[in-house]
């Protein structure tokens, strides 16, 4: 019973820290909250519906092709209906939900409100200590290491991702040292965008598709990074890693609602104490 | 003369950075007391702890015997403690006249309770063209602020810290950016404001022979830390300054 | 001038619905009466620099209490209407002191979990609230025992209503308060500096319009007869905003206008939900970009800030 509830907790926080890793990283670089981000997880689930469900591509081709597509869209996307907001925190947001709703709207003329499931790649369990494993959320969890360990890897080395961190610390200064922060948002808008595709591309077989499929991940983000601290990567980690576990526990014991009001309230607090999260650095 | 404010031990930590460390002077009433020291000494932070701004790290204020460390800077504002900016804080889209009043109406209607308050009484002071004139805008009521010239902007900052009727101004700068002849108007209605209206002034300022002017005593800061304290000219005299500024081509005239 | 002309137009669309005499027209014109102080509400907050995502639940609440208070207590329809409104604005005077010290997005955060909380609370009461199955059997609404049964006398109702929150904000808007308000926006470490208690201006204006949206959501209740938490949703926060956007924030006329010209577009695109939210979200972004002061801006040039 404890060791399923640990390791339901934790493949549902290894989900939960890709759904929330471009969340963060678009706060973290351009200070927008992204209302848009279920919905480019969305975007990433039907394109690999039709790639792999439709056409049969490879699975794993099918993510990758998914999480191109959505970083060219989002350097678009960025290109045109950011950059012109850069530095006005809530008309940005209020872009985001625009983005949000018009893609939503897009997938329900292409497909209609009906969820469609494809056939699972990987099924069965194997079993570890005491507790079931399912495979499909197995391979999840991997995929979400490996992602997270090349975009840890990303950030730390190259060129690009030092200089987003640069941006993310400090723009004025940044740019007075010459980071071009055009280039890195858009940059960075599209490497969130590809995250969000990828995570929605891999949990594409778990959970049904559909047009709306982008709200729960869209919560789930947010209720993670803000624990974690907005912006932050590791604090996305904690912050995925804390709330899969609680969650697990909660609705094993309580009901699942409970485990949600649970989640908004200790956000609630959080905010109201520390805004900056339990990683995030200095003063909002 | 009795300590109108009195700061003792003052300090204020950023981070790893002590901005302003263990200051401690008091101004007394009708007095110009000037603070001067390099870049980046803690002067501005210094103002901004004692305004309420910041809350200090360690230390405490007294204005007119009562603590005022840690409140909030509105109310520090209403118990008479005043301040103008180093950048020029104003509403640049409004006119003087707009400007001044609505400086009266945020002292004097500062909650919705004295808003509600403020309708029984009717209290319409200060007066704004007096005030203006008082600080040279009196024939510029209806420009609109943003397009004032530097230095009148400066002024309209200082007007507008004295609908508050304060008895303390902290000014920051007031100065910087003038030319020579504005310069010599600033030092003039620093005097007239403690001479005509009483207030005393705590003075931030670079241009030295301003401060060795208009001032009674100096405060000097470096890095945060107090290094001299005292007359014009024992300030002026001492080692330690001296050597403080040395290497930086300020003059003492 | 102008105004007049617009306010005339207003009034000539107030008195649409009788011309039409159709049921049809009459339940758009009483949801967008039903819309138009909520938007105005969430104007008030724009004032102020903050986005709340609270106002769905402020209204929720004074929907449900409205609703509980006639159907439990038995009180009057009005006793409990005004009662709703006194809930909210009490939810917003007590959060208020710890909300609003934190600022931007982290305000819209933490107003955001507060209404989902608020929205969860709704669906997992179920004994209270009725659940995500609804609460039904409101009674109509009645004042001195002349009973609201048609949609054009909850029109008159909601247009009143509407009529007062506007007359208001104007009144806010015109008085030294709308000055006070500007200029905390503007430049608060001034305003403060000069002795304004920022924190209690925006405690009022909180508390003020969550009283306003709270009322909205009595209204609703009443007209509605039923009430789901899924009418409460983050949704209709952000229809709020979008009414806000479009319309203009820079007058009350804005929302007004917002509300005028968004409520109805799901009404009259019922069958393509679709197209409008695609609509909506490609207006959102031409305003955003385009038109950032709002339709208020083509009608009445705002002041040229100087360069
Ligand atoms: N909010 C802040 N956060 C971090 N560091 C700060 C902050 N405000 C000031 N500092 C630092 O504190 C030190 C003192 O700054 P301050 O502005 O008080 O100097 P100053 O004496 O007014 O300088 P100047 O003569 O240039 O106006 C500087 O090193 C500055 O970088
Ligand atoms: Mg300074």
């Amino acid at each position: 019973m404890i060791e399923q509830m640990i390791v339901n907790g934790l493949l549902a926080g290894f989900i939960y820290i890709i759904m929330a890793l471009g969340f963060t990283l678009i706060f973290g670089i351009m200070r927008i909250v992204n209302f848009a981000h279920g919905e480019f997880y969305m975007a990433g689930a039907v394109v690999v519906l039709f790639l792999f469900g439709a056409l049969g591509w490879n699975f794993f081709l099918a993510v990758v092709m998914a999480g191109f597509l959505a970083a060219a869209l989002g350097i678009v996307i960025e290109r045109v209906l950011f950059r012109p907001l850069v530095g006005n925190e809530l008309p940005g947001m209020i872009m985001s939900l625009a983005v949000g709703i018009t893609l939503q709207s897009i997938a329900l003329i292409l497909f209609g409100p009906s969820e469609q499931s494809i056939e699972r790649p990987f099924s069965g369990t194997w079993q570890l200590v005491n507790a079931v494993v399912p495979w499909d959320r197995t391979v999840v969890a991997i995929a979400a290491l490996v992602i997270l360990a090349a975009f840890y890897l990303f950030l730390k080395y190259s060129r690009l991702g030092l200089a987003m961190q640069a941006v993310a610390q400090d723009r004025e200064t940044a740019s007075l040292m010459g980071v071009e922060s055009g280039l890195i948002y858009a940059s960075a808008f599209g490497i969130a965008c590809a995250l969000a595709r990828l995570a929605g591309g891999l949990m594409a077989p778990i959970y049904t598709i559909g047009p709306y499929m982008g709200e729960l991940p869209m919560l789930k983000a947010f209720v993670v990074v803000i624990l974690g601290g907005l912006g932050s990567v590791p604090g996305a980690v904690l912050g995925g890693l804390l709330i899969g576990l609680s969650e697990s526990v909660l609705s094993t014991l309580f009901s699942s609602t409970t485990a949600l009001i649970a989640s908004f309230t200790i956000v609630l607090l959080i905010v109201v104490m520390r805004p900056t999260g339990l990683m995030g650095r200095g003063a909002p | 003369m009795s300590a109108l404010l009195e700061v003792q031990g003052l300090t204020r930590r950023f981070g790893g950075l002590t901005a302003v460390s263990d200051v401690s002077f008091a101004v007394s009433e009708g007095e110009i007391f000037g603070v001067i020291g390099p870049n980046g000494a803690g002067k501005t932070t210094l103002f901004n702890v004692i305004a309420g701004h910041y809350k200090p790290s360690a230390g405490t204020a007294t204005f007119s015997g009562r603590g005022i460390s840690g409140l909030r800077s509105d109310v520090i504002a209403r118990l008479g403690i005043a301040r103008t900016f180093q950048a020029v804080h104003l509403f640049a889209a409004e006119t003087v006249a707009e400007n001044l009043r609505r400086a009266r109406v945020l002292s004097t209607s500062h909650g919705p309770f004295a808003y509600l308050r403020s309708f029984g009484t009717g209290r319409r002071e200060p007066d704004l063209r007096d005030v203006a004139t008082f600080v040279g805008l009196g024939p510029l009521l209806d420009q609109t602020a943003g397009g004032l010239a530097y230095g009148l902007q400066k002024m309209l900052g200082i007007g507008m810290a004295l609908m508050v009727t304060p008895k303390l101004l902290l000014m920051d700068e007031p100065a910087a950016g003038l030319n020579p002849s504005e310069k010599r108007a600033a030092s003039a209605l620093i005097r007239r404001l403690r001479d005509e209206r009483g207030i005393s002034i705590l003075l931030v300022e670079h241009d030295m022979p301003l401060v060795m002017g208009v001032c009674d005593r100096i405060l000097v800061v470096n890095q945060g830390k107090p290094i001299a304290i005292g007359s014009p000219d024992a300030v002026k005299a001492d080692p330690a300054v001296i050597d403080a500024y040395l290497g930086d081509d300020y003059e003492f005239a | 001038m102008k105004r007049l002309i617009l306010l005339a137009a207003i009034v000539i669309l107030a008195v649409l619905p009788w011309l039409a005499n159709n049921r049809y027209v009459f339940h758009i014109a009483t949801m967008i009466a039903i819309m138009a102080p909520l938007a105005l509400s969430m104007n008030l907050m724009l004032r102020i620099g903050q986005l709340s995502m609270a106002h769905s639940a402020f209204m929720g609440i004074g929907a449900y209490a409205s609703a509980l208070l006639t159907m439990r207590l038995g009180l009057p329809p009005l006793a409990s209407l005004l009662c709703g409104g006194v809930l909210a604005a009490l939810t917003a005077l007590v959060l208020g002191p710890v909300f609003l010290r934190i600022k931007g997005v982290y305000f819209v955060l933490l107003t955001y979990a507060f209404g989902q909380i608020v929205n969860l609370v709704f669906q997992e009461w179920t004994s209270l609230f009725g659940g995500n199955s609804g609460l039904y059997g409101i009674p109509k609404f009645s004042l001195a025992g002349y009973r609201l049964t048609a949609v054009s006398q909850y029109y008159v109702l909601a247009l009143l209503f509407t009529a007062i929150a506007y007359w208001m904000v104007r009144a806010i808007e015109r008085s030294d308060i709308g000055a006070i308000l500007q200029s905390l926006n503007e430049d608060e470490m001034l305003s403060r500096s000069i002795g304004a208690d920022a924190l209690s201006w925006r405690i009022a204006v909180f508390t003020f319009s969550a009283a306003i949206a709270g009322i909205s959501g009595g209204i609703y209740a009443f007209y509605i007869g039923f009430l789901s938490p899924q009418a409460f949703g983050f949704q209709l926060s952000v229809d709020l905003v979008v009414m806000n956007v479009i319309g203009g924030t820079s007058a009350a006329l804005g929302p007004l206008l917002g509300a005028i010209v968004v409520v109805p577009l799901p009404e009259l695109l019922r069958e393509a939900k679709q197209y409008q939210l695609l609509i909506y979200g490609l207006c959102l972004m031409v305003f955003l970009i385009f038109i950032k002061q709002g339709l208020v801006s083509l009608i009445d040039r705002p002041r040229r800030k100087p360069a």
